[in-house]
Parts: C-alpha cells; sequence; structure tokens
C-alpha cells in the first residue's frame, strides 16, 4: 500500500490528540482551583494511609501476562490467513485448524492445571 | 474476477517423510493432555508412556531411514531426512531414553517427578529432530528455539532452589543473545544471497554475489551461535552454572541430547549450506581457534573443580573442542569422526549423571568429588562403572572415547592441520589427570566416616546403566560398526 | 530530500533518543513507557519500509502485550526508582570504544558505500501487484507452512514451560463455588425446630 493511503489514519490521529489535549485544556482552565493538603491525601477509608499504594504485585499477574502474550500471538498469525483465506482454499483452511487445535490442546492444559483460577 | 488461488503443494508424500516427528508431536500432545488426569501417585503412567513413545519413534526413524520409497526431502526443502538426520536422531531419541531411566530416582524424592519434566522434554527431543533435519534457516532456527525454550524451563523446574533459578537466569539471558546474533547473522547470509535454502545458499554461495563480504560477515555469526549452543569456549560461560545448578535428573537431558543435535546443527549449516570449498577456510578458521581455546579452558580449569557436575560441565567444553576438530576437517572423515565423537559422547555423559543419581539420595547429592571416596569398598562394581566412565572419558585405549578421539585426531591429520592435532593430544593427556584424580578417590582413599550408603534404585535402574557403561567398552573394543554406519551415513548424506 | 526520508530521519532521532531514556531514565516505569514510544516509533519505521502486517504486528504483539508483561515484572520485582548509576560513568569511555570501533568494523567490513550499488532492494509484493499482508499470508500457509506449524507447538511449549514455573497451589485458601452456591436448596442449610414453650407444652 501506498503510504498516500495513511492519510486519514493521520487526520484521525491529529483529530485524536487535538481533541484530548482540548479537553485537559478546558479542564485546566475553567475549572474551579482550591488545593489544600487534605485534598491531596490518599482516599483509604477515612483514615491515615497505611502504606505505599505502589506495593508487590503478585506472580499470578504474571502467568496471565505470558498467557495473554501466547494467545495474541495467536492473533496476530490469524489476521495474514484472514486477507488470503479466500485464495487458499480448503488447505488453508487445513492449515490453520491444525495450528488453532494446537494452541487449543495449549488452553485445555492451562484450564485443567487451573492457571485461570483465581483463588 | 481474477483466479487468486494459490496452489498449496503439500501431498502425503511430505507427510510421510516426517512419520517419526509428527508421531512424536502427537505423543506428546497426547502425554501432555492425559498427564492432567494422572494422580501424582500414578505419575509413572507419564513415565512409561514417554518412554513408549520415544521407543516408537525410534522404531519409525530406523524404518524410514530403510526405506528408499521415501521422499529424501519434504515442505520444499524445509525438511531433510538424510542418513545423518537418522543417525542422529536414534542417539538422541536413545540418549533421552537413557535419561529418562536415570531421572526417575533421583526426581522422585525431591518432589520434581512431575508431567512437565516429562512433555518438555518431549518437546525439546522434537525441537531437536526438527533441528538435525532442518533444510532451510527458518526451520533450523525454530528447531533451535524449540529445544532451548524447554531447557531453559527444565533447568529452572526446581523453583526453590536459588542456584538453580541462577543457572536458569544465566543460560536464558546468553541463550537469548546467542539466538539474537545467530538471527543476524541468518539476515545478513538471506540479504547476500537471497535464500534461506540451505541447499540455495550453497549453490548462490558459489555464484557471483553482489555482497560477498555479506556472506562471510553472517557466517561469523552463525557461528558464533553454534559455538554458544555447543558451548564451546569462549562462549562457555553458561556450561558449569547450568550442569551444577539443574537437579542431576535434568542435566542427564542438557548434557547428552543436545550435544547430538548441536552436532546435526552444524552439520547442517557447515556442511549443506556453508560446505564450498571457498568458504570453508573461513568457518574453519574460527573453529580452530574456537576449539583450542575449548580444549585448553575445558582440561586446565576442570582440574580445579572440586565439584563433579561442575567438572564434567568443563570436561564437556574440551569434549566440545574434540568435536569441533573433527568439524573443522571438514569433509565426508571429518563430519563422520564428529558424529561418531558426538553420539559415543552422548551415551558416556548421560552414564557418568546416571553414576552420580545412583550414589544420590534424597535429602544428599552426591556432586562433589569426596562423596566417592573410597567407593571401591562400599560397592566395588559400581565403581568399576565409574572407573570405566572415567577412562573412557580420558581416552583410555579399549574403551569407546579413545576409539572417538583417535578418529577425530585422523580426520584433522588428513586434513593437513597438524599442529590442530598435537594441541588435541596434548590437552587429551592433561585431561586424563581429573579423570584419574576421581578414579584415584575412589580406590585408593578412605572413605570418610559418614559414607553415604547407595541410593535406592530399583534394579531395571542397575541394570541399564550397567549395560550402558558396559556398552562403552563393548563400542571401544568393536566399535567398528558404528564408526562404519557413521561414515557411510555421511557419505550417503 | 524527499518527504519520505525526511520522515525516516524524524521517526529515526525519535526512537534512539526513546532507547536512550530506556537505558539511562531512573524509575523503571518510566523506562517501560519508553520503550514503548521505540516500539511504536520503530513500527512507523517499518511502514515505511511498506511492510505493514509486520507494523501492525509489532504493535499489536510488542506494545499492547508485552510491555504489559515487561510493566508487571517491575510492579512485581517492586523496585521503585534505580539506585544511582555506580560504575556507570567509569564504563562509559570503555563502552564507548567497544561501540565506536565494532560500529567502524560494520561498516568498513560491509562497506557502506557498497551496500548501495544493486538499486532498490526487491520487493515481492509490489512485484505480484499484492498488499504486504497478502502477500505474507499466501507465503506462510504454502510454502512455509511447515514454520508455520512449528511456532504453534512453540507457543503451547511456552504455555507449559510459563505454568510449569510460575504456577503455584496454594493449600489452605477458601474459595467460593458459585456453582455450588447456586445449587445449594433450603432443606441444606435451613432446618425448623420446634422450641418448647416456658410452662414445658409443645407448641400447637
Amino acid at each position: 500500500m501506498e503510504l498516500s493511503g495513511y492519510l486519514p489514519v493521520l487526520l484521525f490521529l491529529g483529530l485524536a490528540a487535538l481533541i484530548a489535549a482540548a479537553l485537559l485544556a478546558i479542564g485546566t482552565l475553567i475549572g474551579p482551583k482550591r488545593p489544600g493538603a487534605d485534598k491531596h491525601a490518599p482516599y483509604e477509608c477515612g483514615f491515615v494511609a497505611f502504606e505505599d499504594a505502589r506495593m508487590k504485585f503478585d506472580v499470578r499477574y504474571y502467568l496471565m501476562a505470558i498467557l495473554f502474550i501466547v494467545f495474541d500471538l495467536e492473533i496476530a498469525f490469524i489476521f495474514p490467513w484472514a486477507v488470503v483465506f479466500r485464495d487458499i482454499g480448503l488447505i488453508g483452511l487445513i492449515e490453520m485448524g491444525m495450528f488453532l487445535l494446537l494452541l487449543v490442546l495449549g488452553f485445555v492444559y492451562v484450564w485443567k492445571k487451573g492457571a485461570l483460577e483465581w483463588e | 474476477m481474477v483466479d487468486n488461488t494459490v496452489a498449496i503443494a503439500i501431498s502425503m508424500a511430505d507427510v510421510r517423510a516426517m512419520l517419526p516427528e509428527l508421531f512424536l508431536l502427537a505423543a506428546a500432545f497426547t502425554i501432555l493432555m492425559a498427564d492432567l488426569f494422572i494422580a501424582q501417585a500414578q505419575r509413572s503412567v507419564t513415565h512409561w508412556l514417554a518412554i513408549a513413545s520415544l521407543l516408537l519413534t525410534g522404531a519409525l526413524v530406523w524404518r524410514a531411514s530403510g526405506d528408499d520409497s521415501l521422499a529424501r526431502s519434504a515442505f520444499g526443502g524445509m525438511y531433510i531426512a538424510d542418513q545423518v538426520a537418522a543417525v542422529c536422531k536414534l542417539f538422541i531419541l536413545g540418549s533421552t531414553l537413557l535419561a529418562y531411566v536415570y531421572a526417575r530416582p533421583h526426581l522422585k524424592p525431591r518432589g520434581l517427578f512431575q508431567g512437565e519434566f516429562y512433555t518438555l522434554t518431549l518437546f525439546a527431543v522434537i525441537g531437536m529432530m526438527l533441528l538435525v533435519s532442518a533444510g532451510n534457516l527458518l526451520s533450523a532456527y525454530l528447531g533451535l528455539e524449540m529445544l532451548a525454550l524447554c531447557s531453559y524451563a527444565l533447568v529452572a523446574l526446581n523453583r526453590d532452589s536459588p542456584l538453580s533459578s541462577e543457572a536458569a537466569m544465566k543460560y536464558f539471558v546468553l541463550g537469548a543473545l546467542a539466538s539474537g546474533l545467530l538471527l543476524y547473522g541468518m539476515s545478513m547470509v538471506y540479504g547476500a544471497t537471497g535464500s534461506l535454502d540451505l541447499g540455495g545458499i550453497r549453490a548462490m554461495s558459489s555464484s557471483n554475489l553482489l555482497h560477498p563480504d555479506l556472506l562471510v560477515f553472517g557466517l561469523v555469526f552463525i557461528v558464533v551461535g553454534i559455538a554458544f549452543k555447543f558451548g564451546a569456549a569462549p562462549f562457555h560461560a553458561w556450561v558449569p552454572d547450568v550442569y551444577q545448578g539443574s537437579p542431576t535428573g535434568v542435566t542427564l537431558f542438557v548434557a547428552s541430547a543436545p550435544k547430538v543435535a548441536a552436532f546435526g546443527m552444524a552439520y547442517r549449516l557447515l556442511d549443506n549450506g556453508f560446505g564450498t570449498p571457498a568458504l570453508w577456510p573461513n568457518w574453519a578458521a574460527m573453529l580452530s581457534v574456537l576449539a583450542v581455546l575449548s580444549l585448553v579452558i575445558g582440561n586446565v580449569v576442570a582440574i580445579a573443580q572440586t565439584n563433579l557436575k561442575r567438572m564434567l560441565a568443563y570436561s564437556t567444553v574440551s569434549h566440545v573442542g574434540f568435536l569441533l576438530l573433527g568439524i573443522i576437517g571438514g569433509g565426508a572423515d571429518g563430519f563422520a569422526a564428529s558424529l561418531f565423537y558426538a553420539t559415543t559422547y552422548s551415551i558416556t555423559v548421560v552414564a557418568a549423571f546416571g553414576l552420580i543419581v545412583l550414589l544420590s539420595r534424597a535429602g544428599f547429592e552426591a556432586e562433589e568429588i569426596d562423596d566417592f571416596r573410597g567407593l571401591n569398598q562400599r560397592s566395588p562394581f559400581h565403581a568399576f562403572l565409574m572407573l570405566v566412565v572415567m577412562a573412557s572419558f580420558a581416552g583410555v585405549p579399549l574403551f569407546v572415547g579413545f576409539l572417538a578421539k583417535l578418529q577425530v585426531l585422523k580426520a584433522v591429520i588428513r586434513a593437513d592441520a597438524l599442529w590442530l592435532a598435537i594441541v588435541g593430544g596434548l590437552c587429551a593427556v592433561v585431561g586424563a589427570f581429573y579423570y584419574l584424580r576421581v578414579i584415584k578417590v575412589m580406590y585408593f582413599d578412605k572413605p570418610v566416616a559418614d559414607a553415604p550408603v547407595l541410593g535406592a534404585t530399583d534394579a531395571g535402574f542397575r541394570l541399564v546403566l550397567s549395560g550402558n557403561v558396559l556398552a562403552l567398552i563393548a563400542l571401544g573394543i568393536f566399535g567398528g560398526p558404528l564408526l562404519t554406519w557413521c561414515m557411510r551415513a555421511v557419505a550417503a548424506s | 530530500m524527499t518527504f519520505e526520508a525526511l520522515l525516516f530521519y524524524f521517526f529515526a532521532a525519535v526512537m534512539v533518543a526513546a532507547s536512550l531514556a530506556v537505558v539511562t531514565l531512573r524509575n523503571p516505569v518510566h523506562c517501560a513507557l519508553s520503550l514503548v514510544l521505540t516500539f511504536f516509533t520503530c513500527a512507523c519505521l517499518w511502514l515505511l519500509l511498506r511492510a505493514e502486517f509486520l507494523a501492525i504486528a509489532l504493535v499489536l504483539v510488542y506494545v499492547g502485550a508485552v510491555m504489559v508483561l515487561f510493566l508487571f515484572v517491575v510492579m512485581m520485582l517492586d523496585i521503585k526508582t534505580l539506585p544511582g548509576r555506580e560504575g556507570f560513568t567509569s564504563y562509559l569511555p570503555a563502552g564507548l570504544v567497544v561501540a565506536t570501533v565494532m560500529l567502524a568494523e560494520l561498516i568498513g567490513l560491509m562497506g557502506a558505500r557498497k551496500l548501495m550499488q544493486g538499486g532498490p532492494v526487491r520487493d515481492a509484493a509490489t512485484e505480484q501487484g499484492l498488499s504486504n499482508t497478502e502477500w505474507l499470508g499466501r507465503a506462510l500457509f504454502s510454502d512455509y507452512i511447515l514454520p508455520f506449524e512449528i511456532a504453534a507447538v512453540i507457543l503451547t511449549v511456552a504455555i507449559v514451560a510459563a505454568v510449569a514455573l510460575t504456577l503455584r497451589r496454594r493449600p489452605n485458601v477458601r474459595t467460593q463455588d458459585p456453582a455450588q452456591q447456586a445449587a445449594t436448596r433450603k432443606q441444606d442449610r435451613l432446618r425448623l425446630v420446634d422450641l418448647p414453650h416456658h410452662d414445658g407444652s409443645k407448641q400447637a
């Protein structure tokens, strides 16, 4: 595709940036500002905060993120297939079917292992 | 409307040529699924299923190698099923089988006897089989990554051991770097020749290239990648930590079969891809440096080790030096000598770690050389087995290690690299020192007061281990057929 | 200079600056965000090279998924700000020398001037009048089908490895079982008992 085809994307990005900037600017410009120490304190059900808000993340998030990456990559492989699947016919369907089958088995493994349970 | 249909040329012949890998793949997925429904008490079912699938795959490889009606290359040259691949695959499967037998008594009392050990090793075996059968840079890379990914996870399998995690971390970071270098090299080769197919690269490299320097530059990076995966000095930094840090049951596997696969990879890339007379001096010079460094560093540093696993790691580096010597020789002789070296080394090293497993028990790892003190008084037969393994490593005549070293040195001399042969011979003498020290400790030192009794292993384990070790003597005396097989395989491929 | 070349230099400059920020910023979260910018700019460069699919995949996979993982790891390790860079200035000269020598060697060996010869690189996609993604799809499902299927196996191996290394069964965790909760009947939980009156007689 020639680069000129990306003009709508560029316009879209520009417009999005403009609107975002405008919303922020309007808020800062016309909103009332009366700051105070209590207003800036973190709200924790009325009492003084016990600890830092940036606490250690559980390793389980990591597992979720890895699984997300794997299935995200799977989707990335489906895109070129979807573009050409009319041209590659039945064999292409079978090929993609095998690809998905292997990953579905991986998914079954994850599920049965209980990696998707949060306890 | 224009007809845009793409002709996809996949036939049953492709599938039939790849049958051993496809079977093992199906078996690995079946075990992955079956293991989910097996209670921990019945985990041995997974063990036997894995062993059965290795045996059946071996039978399929054996049958396919003799069946001339099968295609020798499949999937448009991505996959090559020649005799070298068959020899490599049989030894990969065989040493993995031995590793399974030896690993079980070690993993069980340590809570590592999990289905993941089996599924990950099986996937690693598939990766190795693809690697030794790769006819294309892409399939070689993917096979290598499949092996590497499984190895990283296996090394870290003992999650509660800091040593294990550290080893896996180092292995992973350095491995990722090496993969990056390898890919970079491959991209340069593709840029220079316009082909990812190894046969295509070989054909293109003898033609008039626009950027011949780029090809050589890519070759440098590819050699670095191979050297890392072999664990050749100066890319050996991960080897001692991985051997020592991973559970012995895993070291068994990581130390044996991948060496054969590394040879297969070197053969595919350096012979099938860059084997032209014009390119040979380029990689042979680089490999000479790697080989000499590996021989010297491996043998000298091994002397200073007190931990047996670490000593064996440095000894591996030195053996890789020998393996590379054969490859430098090039041609059918050199590659055949290296193939013989790699295959016999894989079954020797698996026996060495098997003996460590034999002496270890729950809460005690027989990793220190001192743990073998006076073994002869406690169990003469096991001391004898260790003697055979060490003697074979050292290259004492009558043992298979001697025959392997002899073949390699012959090939190097034939390639007019006498100085390399001299370095190799000298280093073998230095190396004999630390192997003999283990023998001395077993036979002439007094056992320490709290000398451990032999670990609880079943009769089958001891039978297989004895057979494995006796094979080292048998091959040392009657190694001719295996050697001829290796030579024929290389000549026919 | 064409507009495209101008764009290239702009993206390249942003990318170099962003990747420098990745290794020099103190706050790891800022480093991760700089890496997002690096990936994004890299995707823009690939778009300039007409590698549309790769560019989108980079944004989808790296910016979308891998960076989430990076942030999780940063948060898991609980690093607030990195300590001062001990040794940074002492290693800098040596590092710069090595980098410069390597760059010089690379350029010298490959011959930057020589690479310019031979005209522009052939683009298989445009030669066949296909879009980049279409060409990729066709190649992937015909010539490169074996690597494609191996990729599926590698992804599955990644799942198995991740589960084997990070999944821990926690004993003594009390969890709710929604199915069991929903299946509860009144008879299981509620029991009606006849209580005697204060005078000892049973209720009528």
